[in-house]
């Protein structure tokens, strides 16, 4: 995989001069673009590495990519208190009109992980995404409620982190370790996914794929494809490990490049 | 409100940074480093919230990745990590005199950070100060005694202690991601010796976190002597938080600790 060192361009765009980074294809003309799209709270920070290899393979197979930052998350402005789902699906169609006027590309894919995943699938009909793969995104948003919230009371109470059990006070309103506002919450409590209208592939991790798909989702002609590795994101003793997944890396860009 | 602005930068324009530019310029800016391999946003955005309360208070800022970290790629040239990390810095410096109008810096770092932080204000006269987040300590006489007294004289603790280590054995890949190599103690307080007395301004913090290796604000006078006694250097002990700042309340705590010891140390003339 070409690391293509000095090719991608940080950039800010939108009306919320929101942060990204364009990475523009090899070659002179694109095969298409891909929007990036990222978690958001520690899951964002466990997988920035991954989406810039991400971006650099996709980018080295012709692709013009660009990763961002929803609004309070990452180096775009706001507080992390400020993050809401309706802001993040403005701003993904935001990322992906820029993407658009950058790469001179009307066609667009995207990539997601976890609720990135979910980002992209909510925002494609807004945005016009034209393609999705999507590994282990999150399809049952009230599930994924209760996890953060037992991964926060697993962390104030982590013996390898605090001598001894913090206060559940000091860890209220956060998920791991990100303040969380009651309107994210309940709007992630309410969220399901309708199924896709456009070509996606699921990546599922090994555990991940043995859990049932919507079957409306199936019904819709969504792909999966099981990758050979456990899943990084589901144990809370590695919340500040960088999440590395070739196998991903691959697999994704081979879905791009209709190769998978 | 302070503008926040992108920047490819370097001598191989390879570097990338936030510069968080306030609206007047400022004789000190501050640089913050990265924290193990944690891109610049820093464990838990803290090393975003740090910032922007720094450019509120008027100081202008660079978070940055540092060769081959986040997303700033390699130099080409072949150097050693120490000589990479100070060009890097300089290469930082540079960015932020252009655009801030800054003379002299101080470095933030939290642990790797700190240690590169070290290297650089060893030699480089541009730095003014720096905050070590749990920087360089050593194990004291008195650190053993806080340490091993209370778990001998209670069989709860040790048999808690014992749970404890056997729980992280089973997963030791979530505990060394910050993990750096300590050089000699006598070295260390050398190097802050000659730094108090070239007039820079020592900020340490030291959490909770690091309890096998930190246990009381005293021990920086066991470890350092009569440096912990010099009027440019503060010492704080934030006992009750963890390494990286994983709770709101505790990066809060720390975020203010920083800023009120940068309005001590680098007052601005009329700035709240």
């Amino acid at each position: 995989m070409s690391t293509r060192n000095g090719a991608d361009e940080p950039i800010q765009f939108g009306p919320q001069s929101l942060f990204g980074m364009y990475c523009p294809a090899a070659g002179s003309t694109p095969r298409g673009g891909v929007l990036l799209c990222a978690p958001i709270g520690q899951e964002q920070i466990r997988g920035h590495r991954l989406y810039r290899q991400l971006a650099h393979a996709m980018a080295a197979a012709g692709f013009a990519v660009l990763r961002f930052d929803c609004y309070g998350t990452g180096d775009s402005p706001g507080e992390s208190l400020k993050v809401s789902w309706p802001q993040c699906l403005a701003d993904t169609a935001t990322a992906a009109a820029e993407l658009r006027r950058r790469s001179g590309c009307d066609q667009l894919a995207a990539y997601g992980t976890r609720i990135g995943g979910s980002l992209a699938l909510a925002a494609a009909p807004a945005a016009g995404l034209a393609r999705l793969i999507l590994w282990d995104p999150i399809l049952d948003g009230a599930a994924y409620v209760v996890q953060l919230d037992a991964w926060q009371e697993w962390l104030r109470k982590d013996p390898g982190r605090y001598p001894r059990p913090r206060p559940a006070a000091d860890a209220a309103g956060q998920w791991l370790g990100f303040a969380v506002s009651p309107a994210l919450r309940h709007q992630l409590l309410q969220w399901r996914p309708e199924p896709p209208a456009v070509p996606t592939v699921l990546l599922q991790s090994a555990e991940v794929a043995t859990q049932p798909v919507p079957s409306s989702f199936l019904a819709a002609g969504v792909q999966r494809r099981t990758l050979a590795t456990p899943s990084p994101w589901l144990d809370p003793g590695r919340l500040e490990t960088t999440v590395f997944a070739p196998d991903m890396v691959r697999a994704a860009c081979d879905c791009l490049l209709g190769t998978a | 409100m302070t503008a926040e602005q992108a920047f490819r930068f370097g001598r191989a324009d390879h570097l990338i940074g936030i510069a968080g530019l306030p609206a007047t310029p400022a004789p000190v800016g501050a640089i913050v480093l990265n924290a193990g391999m944690v891109h610049r946003v820093g464990p838990f955005r803290l090393h975003v919230d740090l910032t922007r309360r720094l450019n509120a208070a008027g100081y202008p800022t660079l978070r940055m990745d540092l060769s081959t970290l986040g997303d700033s790629g390699a130099s080409g040239q072949n150097q050693s990590h120490a000589t990479e990390v100070l060009a890097d810095v300089a290469d930082a410096m540079n960015l932020l005199g252009t655009h801030a109008g800054c003379e002299r810096f101080v470095l933030i770092g939290l642990c790797a950070g700190a240690a590169n932080s070290h290297t650089v204000a060893c030699v480089n006269p541009r730095v003014a100060g720096v905050v070590f987040i749990d920087g360089y300590v050593y194990r004291t006489f008195g650190f053993n005694l806080r340490h091993y007294l209370p778990r001998l004289l209670s069989p709860v603790r040790v048999l808690r202690r014992v749970a404890r280590m056997a729980r992280q054995r089973r997963k030791p890949e979530g505990r060394a991601v910050f993990e750096v190599t300590v050089p000699p103690r006598d070295q260390v307080r050398r190097n802050y010796a000659d730094m108090l007395a070239r007039g820079l301004k020592l900020c340490f913090i030291y959490s909770g976190g690091i309890s096998e290796h930190f246990n009381h604000a005293r021990q920086f006078g066991e470890i350092y002597g009569p440096l912990a006694r010099d009027p440019g250097a503060s010492v704080h002990y934030l006992a009750h938080t963890d390494h990286t700042y994983a709770l709101t309340a505790d990066r809060k705590l720390l975020i203010d600790t920083i800023t009120d010891w940068f309005a001590d140390r680098f007052p601005l003339a009329n700035r709240r």
